[in-house]
């Protein structure tokens, strides 16, 4: 198959490094300064994991329905995603809130609900690595893959819900979102360039994953084909052939 | 089937699990500080010198700072508790913005030594203005 221009990474990193540059131009927020540009970074951050959550959803779902292995590839793909997003969102915040709220980490409900979601998709994760038996390991990561996501929604709504340190959502709300429109074009620009870099990230996983069961395949195909040797051949003139 | 007989009531035991955080009482060991208005109404039921965090608005012209300590009033607009705090505020603490501390009444002051400033989730370049910018902290 001949190569083709992919369009997919370039464009994903211009966007992003367009996102990066706004962000810079942008202006700086009344009360936390410079300070606030790292919104652009953190909130993308958080969405994509959402979002990546989301789709480990659908494949479950789609797996259980359809028992077709691309549904558990999108599964574990996006679950690889989400968990990367997360820890980078939990990080980006910790950068941000040093500054701003006087501490990296607090016990706060959104905090802790986000690192719950994060220990419990590497749970995920891990729990992947359980079996090697390819339907075994799908079913159980797919009924796992639904029920984990319950955390999702408690952890967007955590900052509504419980009186936490966090501040409550500034788009993500019913009505005119709380923020200067050109610093929300700006926010746009960075979620469009964190979409593309997270769908490129997942395609990547999602290829690898496909390949890496052809390898089993083949792998196994080899061994099945040695062992297939060795008893329609046996060497009875002794170990030794050079004597 | 051996596996429905674990998994069904083990995913019902996570779902009750979660209602119950979500809805059940122990929301009341989830809230993250005390309004000023519930700080003092437990004042008196509570054993003295008992740590607990307070959160409120920096009243305007309350804030006076006297070599490590800075005093200033914490308020939700209801009731209003005075504050000693020893140690550097974050950069952000300011008179008008909100802030939890965590520490134990003293007499008819709150002592605190560890501070957060609890800023809105409103951004506005500076020199505007938004009508949402004045109420109060939850």
């Amino acid at each position: 198959m001949k190569p083709r221009f992919d369009l997919l990474p370039p464009l994903a990193m211009a966007v992003a490094a367009v996102g990066v540059a706004l962000a810079f131009i942008a202006p700086p927020d009344r009360v936390q300064g410079n300070l606030q540009k790292l919104m652009y970074v953190h909130v993308p951050a958080a969405w994509i994991a959402y979002l990546a959550f989301v789709l480990t959803l659908i494949g479950s779902i789609g797996w259980l329905w359809r028992r077709e292995p691309r549904w558990d590839r999108l599964a574990a793909a996006a679950a690889e995603v989400g968990v990367f997003f997360t820890g980078l969102a939990i990080a980006l915040g910790a950068i941000w809130g040093k500054p701003v709220w006087g501490v990296w980490w607090t016990w706060d409900a959104r905090l802790v609900t986000t690192a719950l979601l994060f220990f419990v998709y590497l749970g995920y994760l891990a729990l992947r690595r359980v079996t090697e038996d390819r339907s075994d390991r799908a079913r159980r990561s797919a009924v796992f893959g639904v029920v984990a996501f319950i955390q999702v929604p408690v952890v967007h709504f955590s900052v509504i819900w419980w009186r936490t340190l966090h501040q409550p959502p500034t788009v993500l709300r019913p009505g005119d979102p709380t923020i200067d429109h050109t610093m929300l074009a700006v926010l746009l620009v960075n979620l469009v360039g964190f979409t593309l870099l997270g769908a490129w990230m997942l395609r990547q996983r999602f290829r690898l994953l496909a390949q890496l069961e052809d390898l089993e395949d083949a792998l196994a195909a080899r061994d099945l084909e040695l062992a297939g040797h060795s008893i329609e051949t046996p060497k009875l003139e002794g170990r030794r052939s050079d004597v | 089937m051996r596996y429905r007989m674990v998994a069904i009531p083990a995913i019902g035991a996570v779902l009750v699990l979660a209602g119950y955080l979500v809805f059940g009482n122990l929301n009341q060991n989830l809230v993250y500080f005390l309004t000023p208005t519930e700080a003092v109404a437990q004042k008196s039921s509570e054993q003295a010198g008992e740590r607990f965090r307070l959160g409120g608005q920096v009243e305007e012209g309350s804030v006076v700072r006297t070599g490590a300590e800075t005093r200033f009033t914490l308020t939700d607009n209801k009731a209003a508790v005075p504050v000693r705090f020893e140690g550097v505020p974050p950069q952000l603490f300011a008179a008008g913005i909100g802030a939890v501390v965590e520490g134990a009444w003293r007499g008819d002051s709150f002592y605190a030594d560890t501070m957060f400033v609890k800023h809105e989730e409103e951004y506005q370049p500076p020199g505007e203005t938004s009508g949402a910018n004045d109420k109060a902290a939850p």
